[in-house]
């Protein structure tokens, strides 16, 4: 991700924690897809190329694996509906599955959205929010520190749509070059989601957040065991609440402390 | 050749339609379960203070949940990850964050790519 971020103008150092970055809106729409250029975009193809190449070595036709990148955009949710396909559950079960594996939007938008400038929170965010995925929320997080709260939409939305629309020739490519490519190669790209998810981890520097996602990888296990459709929900919601509760009876407690 | 001959077989194959009614269904029943979820999310954000200990709390499930997601990819993952051991996927991820942790801000790209390189080399010599 090549991030070029503003010199710190010494001026208005005190007067504003966030200093101007874009001229206009177009300015930070198309910010946003030269920074999705970079490691999401790249990401998020090399994802589709995997699930893609899975579609076809699994027996799908190109049309409704295409489909499913298009419609529904979240990964771990299109390769649960894949595998509960094969194993021939009904649309029902498959639809609740899904879900669950998707409530992690509803969190991710929850918190992503709130930092977005007052006029822009009506009802067009209900249609943008389709091309809101885990890499253009990881980096919207982290890049809307930086940003005047009224261009911090375009930004997404130049972000997201880019990462959408690359969804589709990835899907493609994938599943056009299934069992053309030497096995470790497909080996290779699918396990570029789960590195990108941990690598983005080191990013985060809030304490409180950083037990939550330690809290999150020790108790996912024990989730695992119990029931393994409902784990994700269930460890974030445990480990969360659990870092929330520490955050606020000791680490807060004892930062401000420590300033005092 | 061999590759372009498997890519031109792929190809001959690769437009017929093949799903029949039901896993058509089942995608338009999950791609509305998962749209509902984000517009629950904005739904939800009209709502919540950024400041709040609501909007703490969210986001401290959320961080959780997306540990939990990764942890599962990297540890209990199906279908051809699976085939690799345990021990070499955690050696795989600790050199990539050793990679990321040397200059957090500017090191996501090659630690990327060692992660994956490193990937593809243990599928050569297995």
């Amino acid at each position: 991700m090549s991030i070029s971020h503003p010199s710190p103008d010494p001026s208005s150092d005190n007067l504003e924690r966030v200093s101007p970055r874009f001229q206009d809106r177009q300015d930070a729409f198309w910010s946003g897809v030269r920074d999705g250029r970079g490691a999401p975009a790249m990401v998020l193809f090399a994802g589709m190329v995997g699930f893609g190449a899975m579609g076809r070595t699994n027996g799908f036709d190109l049309w409704f694996t295409t489909a499913t990148s298009f419609l529904m955009f979240a990964l771990p949710g299109q390769i649960v509906m894949l595998e509960m396909i094969l194993l021939g559950a009904s649309s029902v079960t498959i639809a609740l599955a899904t879900s669950l594996t998707a409530t992690r939007f509803v969190t991710m938008t929850a918190t992503l959205f709130p930092m977005l400038h007052e006029r822009d929170r009506n009802k067009v965010l209900y249609a943008k929010v389709h091309v809101l995925a885990m890499t253009a929320w990881a980096v919207s997080l982290k890049e809307f520190q930086t940003i005047e709260p009224k261009h911090r939409l375009s930004y997404f939305s130049g972000l997201g749509v880019l990462c959408w629309l690359i969804s589709v020739p990835g899907t493609i490519v994938g599943f056009l070059i299934a069992g053309s490519v030497p096995m470790p190669i497909t080996l290779g790209l699918i396990f570029i989601n789960p590195l990108f998810f941990l690598l983005t981890f080191t990013e985060i520097k809030i304490s409180g957040y950083r037990l939550a996602i330690l809290l999150g990888c020790i108790v996912v296990p024990i989730f695992y065991l119990i029931d393994r459709d409902t784990s994700l929900l269930t460890a974030g919601l445990v480990g969360g609440t659990l870092a929330y509760w520490i955050d606020r009876k000791w680490i807060r407690r004892y930062d401000q402390k420590r300033s005092a | 050749m061999t590759i372009l001959d498997s890519l031109y077989q792929n190809l001959d194959t690769a437009f017929a339609f093949k799903q029949g009614w039901e896993a058509w269904l089942a995608l338009i029943a999950a791609s509305l379960g998962t749209y509902i979820c984000r517009a629950i999310g904005v739904k939800l954000s009209g709502q919540v203070n950024q400041d709040s200990e609501f909007f703490r709390w969210l986001s401290a499930v959320t961080y959780a949940m997306v540990a939990a997601l990764t942890i599962r990819l990297i540890f209990l993952p199906i279908g051809l990850l699976s085939t690799v051991p345990l021990y070499l996927r955690v050696l795989v991820c600790l050199l990539a964050l050793g990679v990321m942790i040397s200059n957090p801000s500017r090191r996501l790209v090659p630690a990327l790519l060692i992660g994956t390189l490193m990937m593809v080399t243990i599928g050569v010599i297995r």
